[in-house]
């Protein structure tokens, strides 16, 4: 069935029924590869995306429910404003370890900052709790946060 | 001599008075009108099929017809085949297995005369002359006429029979004594045929027949009297069944479906769900999937049509309005219990949102759900347990069950952290309550 949406402010076609998850569709039919498969039932947080500036799981989301909503990917949301901001203190504070968890984190990091310009560590905690490291770097990942939201970024 | 026929008399008197008044009105007798035969009432058509299957072989009519009965969920087992029964359903006494009506002749109903089948079904009386448990709604089927019965016979005769002997009931006495069901159907059954009443439309008259003969929907959403029976002074005011709150659908307007509009009604039957009312999961899920979802249009409205004439019941148990939208920020509203919150942020807020109106989908906006008002908490906890899905003519939308990721204390957390937040009143749910949840509906 084909089906159209909106990415990254980009249209894309393509044939896909209208009950397959969104993750799917970026990685599998687009290629869009950087959206990461973890639990495959939104709990772990890796596949998160934005629809319409928030941050939902792609992973347990129908591409039924997203036709006409505006969806972004890790690919593009570096040219967000807050996407921007979290990337560069992403760098500056070095969260990273292995990688895996990440794009989603920053996908939630950068809703969070969108709509809570100056977060303190409740918000963190109630933006963040749903996305897991294996590595444990919800330290850095908490000190990125603040420095995006500081504007104190070298 | 004299004295002992006189307490024998009184005795008798006060067991009939006893039966009469436990046993109560009938599932229709709140209308009060002039009854007719069904052959005699030529204003409409209350049995049968809709107008497009009309001309349909015996075989489709049949289909229509079983599933708007709905015999498909209970007799079958969850990825087994359709119709080859073993589902079990726990009892307070034991469990009870649903039987095969494939035509297998062994295992199923393939030996079944047409007499034997309506017997079972108007009746309760098996093929070898022993009596069904009322697990089986005979006492809603009992209003069906014959060719109704016998067209879903032929439907299910015409399936593949397949060889399948449900598991052994496990009901302790005196419930396993099966023949003492002779005294209960004598009382609760009333082995009568539905009969049209000609004070109300043609429309109200196939809504009733619909709802009462086929749908049974006071099977659950009608409390049970001390004979469990279905006690129709209250009538569709709501009950506890198989673990799940099937909701008040009288006309009450604080507590039942008095204030909603007809589309919301049409929608929350055709599609398992109405905008601000939320959706259907659970055992009503199931019945919008295998039953509802297949009527055709007119038989919804004419089953609305019905449901707005129930007299209004009010539940006690229940808020007289349902919460409004909770604030957009965690910080807002009610943050008593933190261990709740937290199990909120990282497992369910991401698709249902602060506010309880979900950023995915109208079909998981928590606000004005009777589920997250109900203070006891009942269907917030199955659905986190047993998860749910929706299909819909935009696709499958569902909810992963999270039974297995969380335990008893945390599932009690979250599902009074929601009912407080989204809700009128905060549960008090403990791990226990959980526990006797899990029990209740585990497969």
């Amino acid at each position: 069935m084909a089906t159209t949406l909106t990415i990254n402010g980009e249209t894309k076609s393509f044939d896909a029924p209208p009950d397959m998850p969104l993750l799917w569709v970026l990685r599998d039919i687009l290629g869009m590869t950087g959206t990461k498969f973890g639990c495959g039932i939104a709990q772990c947080g890796a596949c998160t995306v934005h629809v319409d500036g928030r941050a939902v799981r792609s992973c347990v989301l129908p591409i039924g429910t997203v036709a006409n909503r505006a969806i972004t990917t890790i690919e593009h949301v570096g040219s967000t404003p807050s996407g921007a901001k979290v990337q560069k203190a992403w760098l500056e504070a070095e969260v990273i370890q292995c990688g895996y968890c990440q794009s989603g984190q920053i996908m939630s990091a950068a809703a969070l900052l969108a709509a809570t310009p100056n977060p303190d560590d409740a918000d963190i905690d109630a933006a963040m709790a749903g996305n897991i490291c294996r590595c444990g770097t919800y330290v850095r990942i908490r000190e990125a946060i603040k420095l995006a939201a500081s504007g104190r970024q070298s | 001599m004299r004295i002992l026929a006189s307490i024998v008399v009184i005795a008798i008197v006060a067991v009939g008075i006893g039966v009469w008044i436990i046993r109560g009105p009938g599932p229709l007798d709140f209308a009060g009108g002039t009854k007719v035969a069904l052959g005699d009432y030529s204003a409409g058509k209350p049995a049968g099929v809709p107008a497009k299957l009309e001309k349909a072989s015996l075989v489709e009519r049949g289909e229509y017809l079983a599933k708007a009965a709905d015999c498909m969920v209970c007799h079958t087992k969850p990825g087994e085949k359709d119709y080859a029964g073993g589902l079990a359903f726990k009892l307070p006494f034991g469990t009870l297995y649903s039987t095969n009506i494939t035509p297998d002749k062994d295992t199923g109903i393939g030996n079944y005369s047409d007499q034997d089948f309506l017997n079972a079904v108007q009746r309760g009386k098996r093929h070898d002359g022993a009596r069904l448990y009322p697990a089986m709604p005979y006492t809603s089927y009992t209003y069906m006429n014959d060719e109704d019965v016998l067209a879903v016979k032929a439907y299910l005769f015409s399936l593949p029979a397949v060889r399948a002997k449900a598991p052994d009931n496990t009901l302790s006495f005196p419930f396993n004594q099966r023949w003492a069901m002779i005294f209960w159907s004598a009382v609760f059954n009333p082995d009568t045929r539905f009969a049209p009443d000609t004070s109300k439309s043609p429309e109200w008259n196939r809504g009733a027949y619909l709802a009462e003969a086929l749908a049974h929907c006071g099977e659950c959403h009608t409390p049970r009297n001390l004979g469990f029976a279905l006690d129709n002074r209250k009538k569709f005011a709501g009950a506890i069944t198989a673990g799940w709150h099937a909701f008040n659908i009288s006309s009450d307007k604080a507590t039942g479906l008095g204030n909603w509009s007809d589309e919301d009604l049409i929608s929350y039957l055709s599609v398992g769900h109405a905008p601000g009312h939320g959706s259907a999961s659970g055992p009503m899920g199931e019945a919008v999937d295998h039953s509802f979802s297949q009527f055709a249009p007119e038989d919804i409205r004419s089953i609305v049509a019905y449901l707005r004439s129930v007299p209004p019941q009010s539940s006690p148990d229940l808020p007289a309005t349902t919460a409004p939208v909770a604030p957009s920020s965690h910080k807002d509203g009610v943050t008593a219990d933190a261990r709740g919150k937290k199990v909120f942020a990282s497992a369910c807020a991401s698709c249902h949102g602060w506010s309880g109106e979900s950023p995915v989908s109208p079909m998981a906006t928590l606000t004005g759900t009777w589920a997250v008002n109900d203070p006891a908490a009942t269907n917030v906890a199955q659905i986190v347990i047993s998860g749910t899905i929706r299909h819909t003519p935009d696709g499958a939308l569902s909810m992963p069950a999270f039974g297995n990721a969380y335990s008893d204390d945390e599932i009690a957390a979250v599902a009074n952290y929601v009912t407080a937040r989204f809700g009128t009143k905060g549960s008090k749910l403990t791990a226990k309550d959980v526990a006797e949840l899990r029990e209740q509906t585990a497969e």
